[in-house]
């Protein structure tokens, strides 16, 4: 399955140090464009770590330091010549807990093509923001009420917005830290099945700490553990016949 | 449980009961607790009561004001049309003093009797024919305050049954007195001549108006200091410095500099903006300067708190779709901050108002009967006012502090009114 797709992201190496505390010991990993990769693993094991070099979002962060290279399409993205600004919006970002704009749903979506000057307000904006919802499947749920503010949704709806918001920027890449650790069952299902629908465009990495969610939407996986990058493999493969015994407890529910 | 013969047996039972002496003994305990804060909160409710009851009755005099009324003529020729200001009102108003009282002669009553109104009816009188000159030559109808002792007289301040040595009226003053009550020229409308009149030397012309426009002026200089400088400062300290050991000194200072004594800031004022810089004395615009050293640690800190309440995620939520950090602050945090920082910054503008000392240092308590057009010219604020009038000894004078500090007390309440209403009005979770 994963022989037809060149590697989108290429990491080589990658260690992270929050201060003295080494939290990631040289990753290295590839992964796929097109597809979903799913980072699995105990938690406290270097899951949203790994995942917040991929966009830089680490920098933020005053102790955090990393080492190694991560390239994206082949070209080093922890190059000095390059803007984490723009890369950011080259690889969007869903959080563990829904975080929309205390604003209107519209202007939820629109903030980020407004700052990236990718449309000027006006019917061009109505366009990326009605795209953008309708390949978050959100559109038909809000489409009378986009002057409403986007945190009066509920929490699955707040969550698929947040991926509306994170697509209008028209990335690359998405990167999900536990998307819906926050949202009930059938809300779940719905962001389930968007991510299944938005492995056509983006290339998706998106950390989990269920196993089934795993398995359900992801094609590759990998597992941590303890700030090492254990095995990566088809997640099918992995979930019957795992290489690495750490793995196969994990799975299993030994531990985590 | 009630049921007995399902219960637990008798010795627990016991033990039960000692527990019961015990949890009798916390009870009171608490409930003495509970006595003692009750009692302390009356106490300080009472000692609010009476003060503000204080205040108030004191203040009650000042809320009327005792006019009389005369009709005088101005006769045709007696004022140059051309040049109205020129024309001799004292003498037109004198003339119809003397139509009533015709027996008054002597210069010694003449005088006893100016001495019931106050000089104020010849500037109205000129004021009425220079708004309107076609009153030339007809009767003019106008009505001024009477003097000090007038007002006292009627209001019952001064007592008439009293010996004549032990009043400040004499008993012809009296009689006057009763014959303009008698011919209904005596009112007692609502005085809005404390809030609209400058200062003045008499009590019964004073008013609050220069305080009032002076602490405008003040409180605006030091809104427009204070605040851009506060936000840009906490902003700064909160979203961009570095955590090192000199930002944790600043952070300290501005803490330590909220609980300096306001006095040592009026001194800072003092040497630097007047004596330094050679701003104007008792201006509005230097009271603003050191206003504003006092209300920025408030602000700094008010922001600061403001800005650490706005949750994290907003901040990773700009920041994942690409904004910088710059626009991130600007374009979210900032924002949700706001309603926060306009709190803390009306309280710091409350505090600002009251604040006499430093005021009093940079000269704000002249005696000045013009309100300032401008914050360059010298002006007293409501506090350095009321500080004024409080030393005066005119009798007329002790109301009206007080209704000075009701009108202080209430513009600090209306402040911290709005600040409470901000406060819960954009109160938000998220
Ligand atoms: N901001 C931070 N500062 C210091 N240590 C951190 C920070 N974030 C994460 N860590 C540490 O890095 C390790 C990995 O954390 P994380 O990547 O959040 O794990 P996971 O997402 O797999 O649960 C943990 O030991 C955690 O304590
Ligand atoms: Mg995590």
């Amino acid at each position: 399955m994963s022989a037809g797709h060149e590697a989108k992201i290429s990491a080589a190496g990658v260690s992270v140090f929050y201060g003295e505390k080494q939290a990631l010991f040289d990753v290295s990993i590839d992964i796929p464009a097109r597809q979903v990769m799913a980072f699995i693993g105990p938690s406290g094991c270097g899951k949203s770590t790994f995942l917040r070099c991929i966009n830089r979002m680490n920098d933020t962060i005053d102790i955090c330091r990393v080492t190694g290279t991560i390239a994206i399409d082949g070209a080093d993205i922890y190059d000095p010549k390059i803007d984490p600004v723009l890369l950011r919006a080259r690889v969007g970002m869903v959080f563990q807990k829904p975080n929309p704009f205390p604003k209107s749903i519209y202007d939820n979506i629109a903030y980020g093509p407004r700052i990236h000057g990718v449309a000027k307000a006006g019917s061009q904006m109505d366009e990326i923001v009605e795209t953008s919802l309708r390949r978050a499947g959100l559109w038909n749920e809000v489409k009378d009420r986009l002057r409403e503010p986007g945190t009066g949704l509920s929490g699955g709806q707040q969550q698929r917005l947040c991926i509306a918001r994170a697509i209008a920027v028209n990335p690359d890449v998405i990167l999900m830290d536990e998307p819906c650790s926050a949202l009930d069952p059938i809300a779940t299902a719905k962001v389930e099945e968007l991510i299944d629908e938005l492995r056509e465009r983006y290339t998706i990495v998106i950390v989990t700490h269920s196993m089934q969610q795993a398995a359900r939407v992801s094609q590759k996986a990998a597992f941590f553990h303890l700030g090492n990058l254990i095995e990566v493999d088809d997640t099918e493969r992995m979930f019957t016949n795992p290489r690495d015994q750490r793995t196969q407890d994990y799975i299993t529910g030994r531990f985590g | 449980m009630s049921d007995t013969t399902h219960g637990p047996d008798r010795k627990e039972r016991n033990a039960w009961f000692e527990a019961d002496a015990r949890l009798k003994r916390r009870h009171l305990a608490d409930k003495r607790l509970r006595a003692y804060g009750i009692a302390a909160i009356v106490f300080a409710l009472g000692m609010l009561a009476t003060l503000v009851g204080t205040i108030l009755i004191t203040a009650a005099p000042a809320v009327t004001q005792t006019m009389v009324t005369f009709e005088v003529e101005v006769p045709e020729g007696s004022v140059d049309p051309a040049n109205p200001s020129g024309g001799s009102y004292q003498t037109m108003l004198n003339a119809s003093i003397a139509r009533i009282f015709p027996d008054v002669d002597t210069p010694r009553e003449l005088r006893e009797l100016r001495q019931l109104f106050s000089n104020g009816g010849q500037y109205q009188l000129r004021d009425k024919i220079l708004a309107d000159p076609s009153l030339i030559g007809k009767t003019v109808s106008i009505s001024f305050p009477m003097s000090d002792i007038g007002d006292q007289l009627h209001k019952g301040v001064i007592d008439r049954n009293l010996p004549p040595d032990f009043r400040r009226v004499n008993d012809t003053q009296i009689a006057w007195y009763d014959v303009l009550v008698e011919r209904g020229q005596i009112s007692s409308p609502l005085n809005w001549g404390l809030l609209f009149n400058a200062d003045s030397r008499f009590p019964e012309l004073a008013g609050l108006r220069g305080a009032l426009v002076g602490s405008f002026f003040a409180l605006l200089v030091c809104f427009l200091v204070s605040f851009p400088v506060g936000i840009a400062a906490a902003v700064y300290l909160e979203e961009f410095a570095p955590k090192n050991r000199l930002t944790d000194l600043i952070e300290v200072n501005i803490n330590n500099l909220a609980a300096v004594p306001s006095i040592v800031f009026g001194l800072l004022g003092l040497a630097v903006f007047l004596n330094f810089f050679g701003m104007p004395r008792s201006a509005p615009i230097v009271g603003g300067l050191v206003l504003s050293l006092m209300t920025l640690p408030t602000i700094i800190i008010a922001t600061r708190a403001a800005l650490k309440a706005v949750p994290p995620s907003i901040r990773e939520a700009a920041i994942g779709v690409g904004a910088s950090k710059m626009q991130t602050v600007g374009h979210h945090v900032l924002p949700l901050a706001m309603p926060g920082i306009l709190t803390g910054t009306i309280i710091g503008l409350a505090q600002a108002l009251g604040e006499t000392a430093p005021l009093l240092l940079i000269g704000m308590n002249a005696f000045i009967t013009a309100a300032p057009d401008s914050m360059f010219n010298p002006s007293t604020a409501l506090p350095t006012q009321i500080y004024i009038w409080a030393d005066s000894p005119e009798r007329g004078f002790t109301s009206r502090t007080s209704a000075a500090i009701i009108v202080l007390l209430g513009f600090l309440v209306c402040m911290n009114a709005i600040a409470i209403y901000m406060r819960k009005r954009f109160e938000r979770r998220w």
